[in-house]
């Protein structure tokens, strides 16, 4: 279906190929999952495939691709449309009409189809994704998950024979991404797509993948094969290059390095199973060697929030709400979008102001606390980095805040230098902050934030949109600060983080704090989960459908939890 | 636009947005040469009347909509007796002076006009702008006036841009505030405002339209040189009916006013 060979490409105005002589060939009906670090040219390649590159930019330097036997440099954008689409990542930049409607059939226009023709085939790609009843509605008042949904009916009204799915839930809540990959399953079972696939919420869709294809940060290939081989042969180099791996790859790798004799090597959940289960059955349940760490001194309470309710004009907001945040915590609030969550946090930081008596810091109201005070306690990074950056060096960036707080130009010079050394900037001191990369734009903002030594950090889905080593990076981060006692309160969608970072969790749905406290504690309620749209990371789902037989596996849900089964052998 | 069109079935919604364009400019250009105020009082009148009963506007919402231009007019009609020049009204009898200011009756007619004529020409536009999609009015010119189709959707996917830029703005401010920017009060701290806004706003719309202009040439669009459309736009009966009567009427009105001697003089250029 796909032929590409000897592929060079690169972008105008970029010294370096993106792509670099590469070849590759997908055969009809193949699901193809690519993997690769950021800027490996993932991307790239599969925008050769419908030949907006080279039509609409970049520039092939050598070689070429077919697509079913047609030289897309030499085929028209038109009739590259009715073979390939391409669902990008963000659900708002692929519109362009205003409704659910126009979209679907504004590519079929394009085409100069007879709008009879049109009639049908709206309906089917509206059905194929379970939109039918959005037909009339105005394409911005749909969730992001809706968003997808409709831009993936906009793709198969046109009929293409190979889909890409560019990373499509990359920017989406839980409910968003459980209804993509739902769809991504129903076009697999129903086999009549070429399904090229660039994700990293592996574990989600394993099962579906019939090859994977590993790109190199040279734009080269590294790896191609049947996903067994890949990540079984190349767990170690898929790490270290920043690429993903299942999560079930990583624990069976582990295993393997505690000496375990595994039968076959897992990639999805259900494998993963029947791996583990002669292991637990072979040895027996041991008692848990780690119990929960008590907390034995009584901490300070950062925050106390006390029945807050909120309305926005006549729209509820949040209901009662009441938790009490101690020093040194690091919780995550979870929830669909729209549940709560951020107006929750903006409470806390005075950008919405809270009754009198409802939300206090350090046993102060902060009603009554000056915005200033506020502010030298708590800090809050919001999910853009860029919408924080007030000045155009990165040095003035972290220093803002610190002349704010009135410190002398002396004092200021140092402690941002500390700072940006601290961080991994200092090179960049003299930088404008927008040149940055998307990661150092992440570390710079909460330095910036972090520039009076407040004690608290507030991160409104610090992960949004960043790759995984940034991501990973950000996270080592957070969990550095929190052991120097910082507490950390984090908005997040990754419950993965949730089971690896937090120690506490708190799920708002509607308005309604529906539950606080350890994390295993919540991955036990599959009712909440469930009514709230959370997927259980994916270990804690393999501990969960184990746990019927072994008991004792209940609430595992991290590598460290599996430790008591790496260590049986050893012991 | 999308902020102030108001949904719904009304025999005006209904209408092709080509002929509520037509006579909305029409009677615009009618109303500039205009100079007397019992005409465009006459087509307030008529206007509301129209927006109530053939666009079934709900009088409350109506009332909101007015309120602000009404207030545009009062503001004109304190401001102009003040500015209006002198000479062309000081033989008229002096009702008030104030050390160098000085208020004729020439002057407070002259403002009466300008002010129902303001407000007239504001009303005027109501009919096409709240009832009229602004999709389906790009649409239209496309389809019937011949608008290069690129341009014309260009034009609707920059208006998917709006809601977008707007929560984008209040997000800035809010991470600006948390920051502890206090932008100076006045001018100064608008520009500086303006400044700091400008660099995140900018950097995320042009990657934005990037994206946008990718889905859409991975679409197939431009690819042809023309295009196909599956909800064809075109003029009904109710349109010519529509266009015929409000002109015809219009014109009566003016004919009876003209009768009456209440219309002044008509002249675009008016106190030269």
């Amino acid at each position: 279906m796909i032929d590409v060979s000897a592929l060079t490409i690169k972008y105008t105005g970029r010294k370096r190929p993106i792509l670099r002589d590469l070849s590759l060939q997908v055969p009809q009906g193949q699901t193809l999952l690519i993997l690769g670090a950021s800027g490996s040219g993932k991307s790239s390649l599969a925008l050769t495939f419908n030949g907006l590159i080279p039509h609409s930019i970049g520039e092939v330097l050598g070689g070429q691709v077919r697509v079913a036997g047609a030289d897309t440099q030499q085929t028209s954008v038109a009739q590259l449309a009715q073979r390939v689409g391409i669902l990008f990542q963000d659900p708002d930049a692929q519109f362009a009409t205003l409704t659910v409607e126009d979209e679907i059939v504004f590519g079929l226009e394009n085409l100069c189809l007879d709008p009879a023709q049109m009639e049908a085939r709206l309906e089917t790609a509206l059905s194929q994704v379970g939109m039918l009843h959005a037909r009339h509605r105005p394409v911005y008042a749909l969730s992001g998950g809706e968003k997808q949904r409709i831009a993936l009916a906009a793709l198969l009204a046109m009929q293409p024979e190979v889909l890409v799915f560019d990373e499509p839930t990359a920017n989406l809540d839980s409910v968003g991404t459980q209804q993509v990959f739902a769809l991504l399953a129903q076009l697999k079972a129903r086999g009549q797509h070429t399904l090229i696939l660039i994700e990293h919420k592996l574990d989600e869709l394993m099962h579906l993948v019939d090859r994977v294809l590993v790109l190199d940060s040279e734009g080269q290939i590294f790896a191609d094969g049947a996903p067994r081989e890949i990540f079984d042969r190349y767990a170690a180099e898929l790490q270290e290059m920043g690429v993903w791996t299942p999560q079930v790859c990583m624990l069976a790798q582990e295993l393997r390095l505690a000496g375990h004799v595994l039968p076959s090597f897992p990639v999805t959940i259900g494998e993963a199973v029947k791996v583990l289960a002669p292991l637990l059955a072979a040895h027996p349940a041991q008692s848990a060697s780690s119990a929960p760490p008590t907390n034995a001194s009584p901490r300070s309470s950062v925050y106390s929030i006390r029945d807050l309710s909120f309305h926005y004009g006549d729209i509820p907001a949040l209901h009662n709400v009441s938790m009490e945040i101690s020093q040194g915590d690091f919780l995550a609030i979870v929830g669909p979008n729209g549940a709560g969550k951020s107006t929750l946090a903006r409470h806390l930081i005075g950008l919405l102001d809270p009754p009198a008596g409802t939300v206090f810091l350090s046993e102060r109201d902060i009603h009554a606390l000056e915005p200033r005070r506020l502010a030298e306690q708590v800090a809050y990074v919001f999910q853009n980095p860029e919408h924080q950056f007030v000045t155009e060096r990165v040095e003035d960036e972290v220093a803002y805040g610190l002349r704010v707080a009135g410190l002398d130009e002396a004092l200021v010079a140092e402690q941002s230098r500390q700072l940006l050394d601290t961080f991994g900037l200092a090179r960049y001191a003299r930088a404008n902050p927008f040149t940055l990369s998307h990661g150092e734009k992440r570390r710079l903002s909460v330095a910036a934030m972090l520039a009076v030594g407040q004690q608290t950090l507030i991160l409104d889905e610090p992960t949004f949109g960043q790759d995984e080593r940034n991501a990973a990076a950000l996270m080592a981060l957070l969990r550095a600060l929190n052991a120097q006692g910082k507490t950390i309160i984090m908005i997040t969608h990754d419950m993965r983080l949730v089971a690896e970072a937090a120690d506490k969790v708190a799920v708002i749905l509607e308005g309604r704090l529906e539950f606080f406290g350890q994390p295993a504690a919540l991955f036990a309620q599959e009712d909440l989960l469930a009514r709230a749209h959370l997927n259980l990371p994916p270990l804690a789902r393999l501990a969960a459908l184990m746990a019927t037989q072994y008991p004792h596996m209940q609430g595992w849900s991290t590598l460290q939890d599996y430790q008591t089964l790496t260590q049986m052998v050893r012991v | 636009m999308r902020m102030v069109y108001l949904q719904g079935e009304s025999f005006l919604h209904k209408l092709n947005p080509l002929s509520k364009f037509l006579v909305n400019m029409a009677l615009f250009t009618f109303m500039l040469f205009t100079s007397d105020p019992w005409t465009p009082l006459v087509f307030i009148v008529l206007t509301v009347l129209v927006l109530l009963i053939l666009g079934k506007i709900p009088l409350m919402r109506l009332a909101k909509i007015l309120a602000p231009l009404a207030l545009i007019a009062v503001l004109f009609l304190l401001m102009y007796p003040l500015a209006v020049r002198q000479s062309l009204v000081d033989h008229t009898p002096l009702l008030w002076q104030w050390g160098p200011l000085r208020v004729y009756q020439g002057g407070i007619s002259y403002a009466i006009s300008t002010a129902l004529r303001i407000l007239a020409l504001l009303t005027l536009s109501l009919p096409f702008s709240l009832t009229t999609d602004s999709a389906d009015f790009i649409r239209a010119l496309v389809q019937q006036w011949r608008l290069p189709y690129r341009v014309g959707y260009s034009v609707l996917a920059a208006f998917g841009f709006v809601p977008l830029l707007q929560s984008e703005v209040s997000v800035i401010s809010a991470a600006h505030r948390v920051r502890g920017v206090h932008a100076a009060a006045g001018w100064r701290g608008a520009y500086e405002r303006l400044r700091r806004y400008a660099v995140p706003l900018l950097t995320g719309a042009i990657r934005q339209a990037e994206r946008t202009a990718l889905t859409m040439d991975g679409r197939a669009f431009g690819a042809l040189p023309a295009r196909t459309y599956f909800r064809r736009m075109q003029f009904f009966p109710a349109d010519w009916l529509f266009i015929t009567g409000s002109l015809v009427a219009s014109l009566l009105l003016v004919l009876v006013l003209q009768y009456f001697g209440l219309l002044g003089d008509l002249s675009l250029l008016k106190i030269l």
